[in-house]
């Protein structure tokens, strides 16, 4: 399915990579003008380098993480472009550990990335958004909607940024601000990479993975970030307050392994 | 008859967690009360000490992570914790700040896991459960409500990583009340420029048409506590009066 974006602009957090960076080629591609956040300005820039730049693309470097990080992503965004259409909270962190290690600093910095950072971008977007009747879309999880082990707060972060969906769909709405929640399943990333070198068997974390999706594999970025598209688009104009899961099953049941 | 359990309720000098206390220690557990304030927990531990077998109490202020260890030390091993303690701003988006997220999210979502990893040891040792006081507002959105959401939302989510993780040893539930008719509440009512009205939305509120006694859902959490639920773990059991369960047109 092909979506037209062309004359509408938006910000994608952690667009530097992984699902993000599908999500920014994907927009593009389908005429939009993108600016990419990513922690810093040369990560931006290198990336906006391997796409070849254009006017079409601006950088919109901020540590989202940091006090005041949300607000000047967006404020780079409107500035490149004057307005917004579209609002993408991609930014995440997942790092596995059992609950006795997760400490302080850690159990921070999901909250500060996979929490704050959407409402304070959100807040910081909303007089933009609401001139152009615009979209915000969070990157949830699968983990959103359920729990696995040794993922204690990105599962908790993940779940509250479903919650904060369905109350700024609420609030939103009256403006004409649509804000869904997309939940996607392990998805063939760096950040799933990472995970999978951690763990000490790479090969065996992958084929794990894929086993624990009925579907038998994980996602593509590129199949999730084409349903973002579906999602920002026209013909999601009656959806907000979702939470939409694609996630080759994990969430709708078990199978019975006999 | 089983050994009396040791059960810590944050935020139990009145409301939700008060009434939890009383019922708790009228089944005979030992209670530890929690309050921010030293003088409310004295006052609360007076008033349930002559029905119960053994009642203590610890005050501190649960955004206060130095305060948290201390409790969690102090608590020593217990068999029921009960994450009760929270707070309710009415923020609309645009007027959120860094200080107003960090104080809900540290009161409502930090503090319960931040005693739930200081207990573990003893929780393990026990085979104890943890009871998460959440809120319909974990389930579903309402305006004003982006930051309480999400801290009810990720407290929900934690409970069910505990619930996994924790298996078979502890288990987790997380009690998700509707609206109670507790002070947090009559707060808000008496600042509505027409009370009375206020009062009355509430109740329309909820397909019961009126909102819930403390003490239903003390109930609830006593029952989650108990062996009597020893099947259910990772669960958000809804006591809402069936608000979320759909809409009247």
């Amino acid at each position: 399915m092909k979506f037209d974006f062309s004359g509408r602009t938006a910000l994608v957090t952690g667009g530097g990579r992984g699902l993000g960076l599908a999500i920014v080629k994907a927009l593009r591609e389908a005429g939009a003008r993108v600016a990419i956040n990513d922690r810093t300005p040369a990560m931006v820039d290198s990336v906006i380098e391997r796409l070849g730049g254009g006017d079409d693309l601006a950088a919109a470097p901020a540590d989202l993480a940091a006090n005041g990080g949300p607000e000047c992503a967006v404020a780079l965004a409107l500035e490149a472009f004057g307005g917004l259409d579209m609002l993408v909270n991609n930014a995440a962190v997942n790092i596995e550990a059992p609950i006795e290690a997760i400490d302080d600093q850690l159990w921070d910095l999901h909250l500060d990335v996979v929490l704050r950072a959407p409402l304070f971008t959100t807040k910081a977007a909303l007089p933009a958004l609401a001139r152009t009747k615009g979209a915000v879309l969070n990157i949830a999880s699968e983990l959103a909607l359920h729990a696995i082990p040794n993922n204690a707060a990105y599962v908790a972060a993940k779940h509250g940024l479903v919650a904060m969906t369905r109350a700024l769909a609420i609030e939103l709405a009256p403006q004409g601000v649509r804000v869904n929640a997309l939940c996607p399943g392990t998805m063939d990333t760096e950040l799933m990479r990472e995970c999978a070198e951690a763990s000490g068997d790479a090969a065996g974390y992958h084929r794990a993975f894929a086993a624990y999706h009925p579907l038998g594999r994980i996602a593509s970025p590129q199949e999730i970030a084409s349903f973002v598209l579906c999602l920002l688009s026209p013909a999601a104009a009656f959806m907000t307050g979702s939470a939409v899961a694609i996630d080759g099953g994990s969430t709708a049941g078990r199978r019975w392994e006999g | 008859m089983s050994r009396v359990r040791r059960v810590l309720i944050t935020g139990s000098t009145r409301g939700i967690g008060r009434a939890t206390a009383e019922r708790m220690a009228q089944e005979g557990d030992e209670i530890i009360l929690h309050g921010q304030r030293a003088e409310d927990v004295e006052v609360a531990v007076m008033a349930l000490g002559g029905r119960a077998s053994a009642v203590s109490g610890i005050s501190g202020d649960l955004g206060d992570r130095a305060a948290l260890a201390r409790i969690a030390e102090r608590a020593g091993d217990v068999d029921v914790l009960i994450n009760c303690a929270g707070i309710y701003r009415d923020t609309a988006i645009g007027a959120i700040d860094e200080a107003g997220w960090r104080e809900m999210i540290a009161i409502n979502l930090t503090a319960p896991w931040l005693l739930t990893r200081g207990l573990l040891p003893g929780l393990r040792r026990r085979r104890g459960v943890v009871i998460n006081v959440a809120s319909d507002a974990g389930l579903i959105g309402f305006a004003g409500g982006s930051i309480y959401c999400s801290s009810k939302g990720g407290l929900i989510g934690l409970t069910r990583a505990l619930a996994v993780e924790l298996a078979p040893t502890v288990r987790a539930i997380a009690i998700c009340p509707g609206p109670v008719d507790t002070d947090m509440m009559r707060q808000s009512v008496a600042k509505a420029a027409d009370s009375e009205a206020a009062r009355r939305q509430w109740n329309e509120y909820t397909h019961l048409r009126r909102v819930a006694q403390p003490h239903e859902i003390a109930a609830m959490i006593a029952f989650a506590a108990s062996n009597a639920a020893g099947f259910a773990t990772g669960a958000a059991w809804l006591i809402d009066g069936g608000v979320t369960a759909g809409r009247r047109i």
